[in-house]
């Protein structure tokens, strides 16, 4: 199977915020969280989303699902635009579409059990249910996720942030939905039930044919699970390719530095200072002209601050660069 | 200061035992409220079923102003020597179901609007702030007793200003909830599951997350109508003579006071004390002890 | 750093919190009988199951279990200059537990009487000297209130500068160190319009800002990309070599463990499974470990541990349950280098921590002498 599931074209989200807290409306500070991204995922692929905190990635899987409105763009779902669907409309598609969220206490209503919270997911799209087989089912996703029956009865303030997490995502599961965005899915989870997920995640894939859009900071991780690999900095796509091109022989500075932190630390007694290059703090107040990573990024410096990276006019735009692999640079580093 | 934050996410676990948690003092509020809540139930029940000690329009010329437990009144008589407990038992007819009428249209005009305001913000939210301002700077009485002089004195129609007049506050609170709710997360991610926004609304936010500030609202909405409908029977726009209500009943009462005979009229006085408190403290305690207002 | 030398910072002993659990009348043993040992000036790595009552064993330290139906029992020695003192005194004389045939029947506890004494005990030390960084810092923020002014409501509660200015210069100061990008932007943010890993850096800025003298980090670094957690983990060690900040650090990543911490706890089903210095217990060679730390290490999902398939090693089994505790090993049902020598022993009797080298303590029967 190779019909693209999810396609997103030119998508923007531009969230405002006031400078002061009673300014006026029009006295609003601008931020980019996502800026023009466009990528597809085909039926069975995992891609990966990786970047800097903050840089838009949760932005971008909550605006794909439509839960915050997109500025511009296009979403695509199977081929059929879902950009401008109402609420009522979109809800048939919620069953094929869902996220595991970022934030722990995200899919918990503080004052339910984790019962009827697993118990109403089941049900939301197959009402017609018995509530023995719902009984049956939730047994069946607790096991999946390899949570005890005993932690049913509790509240969600009653958990380990790890079962939250589990709980999370066994009520993504419950659907059964054929696109997961799935935020940092792994955080708060000891390693060998990171790798239960992920094997777990994995399986699904191979039977079901399910795609996932795949955010983490776990750069192995995203290794060892994407097809594709999206590198993110500041709203934009900075480079996209298949993960070992990516991984291996990253052409965009920021992708490298993202990777060469990950091997120093690995090589944990060698501890230099992980970045190269001059780490200033990027500022949103004053918003970069021409490319984005301009101000932090090595070659800028070591081509002497050519003018083509810090005018507007001449933006760099994501260039293939090898068969699938785009990179938005002027000066793409050395395959 | 980070002890005080994480309180409020870890107290949220307690609702098993809230009432094993609950400190003395609210205990008593409670138990004293309820049973008030009980007693006024009793009394309606007998009323409406006509169970009552002694016929209400009785007169016995023989013993007026009697005091309590005398010849077989057991809180002795009137003026006009009818039984001072069946007309009691009976003043809640006046009170009771409209009383319900005003909660019930507060509760549900108020988490309509608060439900809007705070989910949609907007419009909606400017004219709940709004109204709730302007309603707390105008005294309820008076817009009742305009109401009465457009309309005609009908309890029923007191009743729905009352309940109207204190949907903003439900509203305001409700909307409160919401907007902190909605900092949590969990609605967005039930609308990303795809349940329907109704059941995202009725279920998520009002029974699981609103029930106990409704139930609160209430139990003072119920004071409210109580100490309206009595002021009202007391200034004479609200239930007539003979049919019994508390406030007539001091008002009538009242004019023998220069005699002498207190009683007749502080025996609904104290009545209405008694039951307007019990509303209040059982109120107050659910709100300590289910909203952890420490 | 020399490792499990000098003075002791805080102990911990026979810790235990239960939970009361109604629906199933039944306690939740989420922390059963920790030890753990912090020297001043080093930092102590806890690694463990998810669940296993990391995170409670470090609330309950502090006083930040108030769940009611809680018992916490043990003792929690906080050297607070040379004065000693029980962060957890008296809060048994509260706790009345109904037994019959040796099993709890009810729980009667003052609850108002022991929140008053939980705080008296810790209002001294809790941000003064003790800070904590909560696994989940969305809701551990104040929703209402922009993040500049909580941490800078930090910094005029624990340090000198009571001034506005200075206290805001400060608390910007903060957010910078923390990597936080345009930090006057974000100072008037509230968390809700924050990402996850902003959250998590306000959140760590607000408890460096206190300037502990013991600082509980629980997982500080899960939200944060790897430029940015290796500059946290850096800043990390920087405090603690200039001001000799002592931490508790919990985390499942054991690089950022490796690198920060000189000695680990392992923690499985509410107990401490091995302790030691970092080097012993994470070294992959050393053969003396506990069979559940070298399980968990060689599951840490890695392309060289996946199969050709692409799946990873986990341990099987299911995770440990902490209502029905087996009277054995906890380990028991899912340990892999049990053998004939020891099974019997492993049913039967739960070891003791034994030491196997010099700091290196590990509760295992395989570990122990025949005798
Ligand atoms: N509700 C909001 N209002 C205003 N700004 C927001 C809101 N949500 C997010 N942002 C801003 O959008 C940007 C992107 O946030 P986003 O949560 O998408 O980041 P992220 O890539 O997921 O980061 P992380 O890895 O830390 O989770 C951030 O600068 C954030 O401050
Ligand atoms: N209030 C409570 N009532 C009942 N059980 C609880 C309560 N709080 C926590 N628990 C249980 O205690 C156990 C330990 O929780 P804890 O948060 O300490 O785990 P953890 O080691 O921090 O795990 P993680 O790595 O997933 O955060 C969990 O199994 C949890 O379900
Ligand atoms: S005590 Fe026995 S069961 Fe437990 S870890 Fe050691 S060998 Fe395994
Ligand atoms: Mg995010
Ligand atoms: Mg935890």
């Amino acid at each position: 199977m190779t019909d693209t599931i999810l396609e997103v074209k030119n998508l923007v989200k531009h969230f405002r915020q006031r400078k002061r807290l009673l300014a006026p409306r029009a006295d609003t500070e601008i931020i980019p969280a996502v800026d023009d991204i466009s990528f597809y995922l085909r039926a069975g692929e995992t891609l990966g989303l990786v970047g800097e905190s903050g840089c838009g990635k949760t932005t971008a899987g909550k605006t794909i699902l439509k839960l915050l409105p997109a500025t511009a763009g296009q979403i695509l779902f199977n081929g059929e635009d879902i950009t401008h669907l109402e609420r009522r409309q979109f809800r048939p598609y919620r069953r094929h579409m869902q996220m595991i969220f970022q934030d722990l206490d995200a899919a918990l209503n503080p004052k339910m059990r984790i019962r009827d919270v697993l118990q109403e997911a089941v049900k939301v799209h197959s009402p017609q249910l018995s509530s023995a087989a719902v009984k049956v089912r939730v047994g069946e996703l607790l096991d999946l996720v390899n949570l005890k029956q005993n932690k049913l009865v509790q509240f969600p303030a009653e958990l380990s942030g790890g079962e939250k997490r589990r709980v999370g995502i066994a009520r993504t599961l419950a659907v059964e939905p054929k696109l997961i965005i799935a935020d940092e899915p792994t955080s708060a989870l000891d390693v060998s039930i990171q790798a239960q997920v992920i094997n777990l995640m994995r399986a699904l894939q191979n039977r079901l044919g399910l795609s996932y859009l795949f955010i983490s900071h776990d750069l192995q991780l995203v290794e060892l699970i994407s097809h594709k690999v999206a590198v993110m900095y500041l709203g934009q796509i900075v480079e996209m390719g298949v993960t070992q091109q990516i991984a291996r022989a990253p052409r965009h500075p920021y992708t490298r530095i993202l990777w060469s932190s990950l091997v120093n630390k690995r090589t944990l007694e060698t501890t230099a200072p992980v970045v190269a290059g001059n780490w200033g703090v990027y500022d949103f107040e004053r918003p970069a002209a021409g490319c984005r990573f301009a101000s932090r990024c090595p070659i800028f410096v070591a081509k002497g601050k050519p003018s083509a990276c810090t005018d507007p006019a001449t933006a760099p735009q994501l260039k293939g660069v090898a068969e699938g692999h785009q990179v938005r640079c002027h000066f793409p580093l050395k395959a | 200061m980070l002890f005080r934050q994480f309180q409020v996410e870890i107290s949220e676990s307690n609702q098993l035992s809230w009432w094993r948690t609950a400190g003395r003092k609210n205990k008593i509020y409670v138990i004293y409220g309820l049973a008030v809540v009980l007693a006024v139930l009793v009394s309606y029940g007998l009323g409406a079923l006509h169970w009552l000690p002694h016929d209400p329009d009785d007169m016995n010329f023989d013993s007026l102003m009697a005091g309590p437990f005398t010849g077989g009144y057991l809180l002795g008589t009137d003026f006009m020597g009818r039984d001072l407990l069946t007309r009691l038992i009976l003043g809640t007819q006046a009170y009771f179901l409209p009383g319900l009428m005003a909660i019930a249209i507060a509760l549900v005009l108020g988490a309509v609007l608060g439900v809007s305001a705070g989910y949609r913000g907007g419009r909606v939210d400017t004219v709940v702030v709004y109204c709730n301002n302007l309603i707390d700077s105008f005294p309820r009485l008076i817009l009742v007793l305009l109401v009465i002089a457009a309309f005609k004195p009908d309890i029923y129609y007191i009743m729905a200003v009352v309940g109207v007049t204190a949907a903003p506050l439900v509203a305001s609170l409700v909307k409160g909830k919401v907007l902190f709710l909605r900092q949590k997360n969990f609605i967005e991610s039930a609308i990303a599951l795809g349940i329907p926004a109704r059941v995202i609304i009725i279920k998520h936010i009002l029974w699981y997350n609103c029930r106990a500030l409704l139930l609160i609202q209430a139990t003072l909405g119920m004071a409210e109508a109580i100490l309206i409908e009595t002021s009202l029977s007391y200034l004479g726009f609200g239930v007539q003579e003979p049919i019994p209500s508390w406030g007539n009943m001091v008002q009538a009462g009242a004019n023998y006071l220069l005699q002498g005979n207190f009683w007749p009229s502080t025996a609904p006085a104290l009545a209405i004390l008694f039951t307007v408190l019990g509303f209040h403290l059982l109120g107050d305690g659910l709100n300590d002890i289910l909203e952890r207002q420490q | 750093m020399s490792a499990s030398s000098g003075p002791l910072l805080l102990q911990i002993r026979d810790l235990r919190t239960y939970f009361y659990s109604q629906a199933k009348q039944a306690f939740v043993r989420a922390v059963d009988g920790v030890d753990l040992a912090v020297f001043k000036g080093s930092t102590l790595g806890i690694v463990g199951e998810s669940g296993s009552g990391k995170s409670i064993t470090m609330l309950s330290s502090i006083g930040l279990v108030t769940s009611a139906p809680g018992v916490i029992t043990g003792s929690v020695i906080f050297q607070d200059g040379d004065k000693p003192v029980n962060l957890l005194g008296g809060l048994p004389d509260y706790v009345y537990l109904e037994i019959t045939d040796g099993r709890i029947m009810a729980v009667h506890k003052q609850q108002p009487q022991w929140m008053t004494r939980v705080r008296q005990n810790l209002k001294p030390y809790r941000g003064n000297n003790i800070a904590m960084i909560f696994q989940n810092p969305k809701a551990a923020m104040h929703p209402y209130q922009t993040i500049g002014a909580q941490i800078m409501e930090a910094i005029q509660l624990h340090t000198d500068i009571k001034d506005k200015v200075a206290a805001r210069q400060m608390a910007l100061n903060w957010l910078d160190r923390v990597q936080m990008d345009s930090p006057r932007l974000r100072f008037d943010n509230h968390p809700h319009g924050l990402s996850g890993g902003m959250c998590q850096r306000a959140m760590i800025a607000m408890a460096l800002a206190a300037q502990p003298s013991l600082l509980i980090a629980d997982e500080p670094t899960t939200g944060l990309d790897a430029t940015i957690q290796s500059k946290i983990v850096d800043l990390l060690l920087e405090l603690r070599q200039d001001l000799g900040i002592t931490t508790i650090l919990i985390s499942h990543d054991i690089s950022v463990i490796k690198r920060l911490s000189d000695d680990v706890a392992v923690m499985y089903g509410g107990r401490v499974m091995e302790t030691g210095p970092a080097a012993l217990v994470l070294d992959e060679r050393n053969e003396q470990r506990h069979p559940y730390t070298h399980a968990l290490l060689a599951s840490t999902p890695r392309r060289a541990n996946a199969n050709a398939q692409g799946y990873l090693p986990a341990i099987k089994g299911e995770v440990c349950d902490n209502i029905n505790i087996p009277a054995g090993c906890r380990f028991l049902s899912r340990c892999h280098a049990i053998n004939d020598r020891v099974r019997d022993r492993c049913r039967r009797m739960e070891p003791e921590l034994t030491v196997v080298a010099p700091g290196h303590q590990v509760r295992c029967w395989l570990r122990q002498e025949d005798g």
